[in-house]
């Protein structure tokens, strides 16, 4: 199971589709947390950065809090402009931009991290 | 001159936002067969608030050579006319909206075009800030020489600065995107400011369980033909 964790519904449905892979969608981190509390845990995550309420770093912040959960590969998925910042020590394996990326982006992290 | 450009910025993010949806639906025909149907209808819905978006955008500048003229608007027609148009987002989104009308005066004093962009702005704010399983409500009543339009949210509360502006009764510049994540508040801006130019109170009351957005119209002295 992928989580992509989306407040932008459409967005979030385009990059569930890409995965090709059974997928749940959660349109805040509030959501998504409570998911893998409930033990769900994700095989990855792709997460948007501005989120409706807690926003993507305190999720990843929240994810790297656990051993269990830090161990969760994320893809940040984003229209920031992130400049190529290191973001490994939260887990994340990789970063796409919501302008340039494409379908085969999101499955190319999903065949290296969701087999 | 800084406020400006930072207005600029914010609204340019808001608006490359649905470019961006619209470029992954493009991309996602390839990956679904059978659902084209769909698929062009949420790239339709998206650019369809985009572009209202920028229409009400090129409004604000047009304020100033005070163009909108004030008439007689039937505000129930124009709440209707607005869910209508929004009934299929909020289906698409999962959202309830609850319309409750109780006003006994049914004309206001107002510009049709302006009154329309603030109820739509204000429910599609509502619609963002509410949760799947949540509602939002739409209520029209009488409140003293005046007509309430409030719409209701049950989303997370509004950043307190945010709230002071428009307890001021004036929001200067759409919201900083970090203090606003997923909406830059661009909506209450333009809400804001077609409200103004209306002699319209615009405000917004904090609850414990969302926010309350209201705009409060001159009843028209003009009888009333519906």
């Amino acid at each position: 199971m992928i989580f992509v964790v989306d407040d932008d519904e459409v967005m979030a449905e385009c990059v569930a589709l890409a995965t090709k892979k059974e997928t749940k969608i959660f349109s805040d981190a509030y959501a998504a947390m409570a998911e893998i509390a409930d033990g769900n845990l994700p095989e990855m995550i792709f997460l948007d950065i501005l989120l409706t309420g807690p926003d993507g770093f305190t999720f990843l912040n929240e994810l790297v809090s656990y051993t269990d959960t830090a161990k969760i590969p994320v893809v940040i998925i984003s229209s920031l402009d992130l400049g190529g910042r290191d973001f490994s020590i939260y887990g994340v394996v990789g970063v796409l931009s919501k302008d340039t990326m494409k379908p085969k982006d999101v499955r190319r992290y999903v065949e290296q991290y969701a087999k | 001159m800084e406020k400006e450009v930072d207005g600029i910025l914010v609204a340019a993010h808001e608006l490359k936002a649905p470019l961006a949806v619209l470029r992954q639906l493009a991309l996602s025909f390839d990956d679904i067969s059978g659902q084209n149907e769909q698929i062009r209808s949420r790239m339709v819905s998206v650019s369809e608030r985009a572009i209202k978006q920028v229409n009400d955008l090129v409004k604000i500048r047009r304020l100033e050579d005070g163009l909108f003229a004030m008439e007689p608007v039937a505000v129930r027609e124009v709440c209707d006319a607005v869910t209508r148009e929004l009934e299929y987002l909020f289906h698409y989104n999962k959202r309830d909206l609850y319309i409750r009308y109780s006003n006994r005066s049914r004309l206001v004093t107002a510009n049709r075009d302006l009154l329309y962009s603030v109820v739509y702005n204000f429910l599609l704010n509502a619609m963002h800030y509410s949760g799947d399983e949540t509602r939002a409500e739409l209520m029209v009543k009488d409140f003293k020489d005046k007509v309430k339009i409030v719409v209701r949210d049950y989303g997370p509360a509004l950043p307190m600065d945010v709230w002071r502006e428009i307890k001021r009764g004036w929001v200067e510049k759409p919201t900083s995107i970090a203090m606003r994540p997923g909406s830059s508040g661009l909506g209450l801006y333009i809400a804001s400011r077609f409200s103004r130019y209306m002699n319209a109170n615009v405000g917004a009351v904090r609850h414990r369980d969302g926010t309350s957005f209201y705009v409060d119209l001159p009843i028209s002295k003009q009888a009333s033909l519906f």
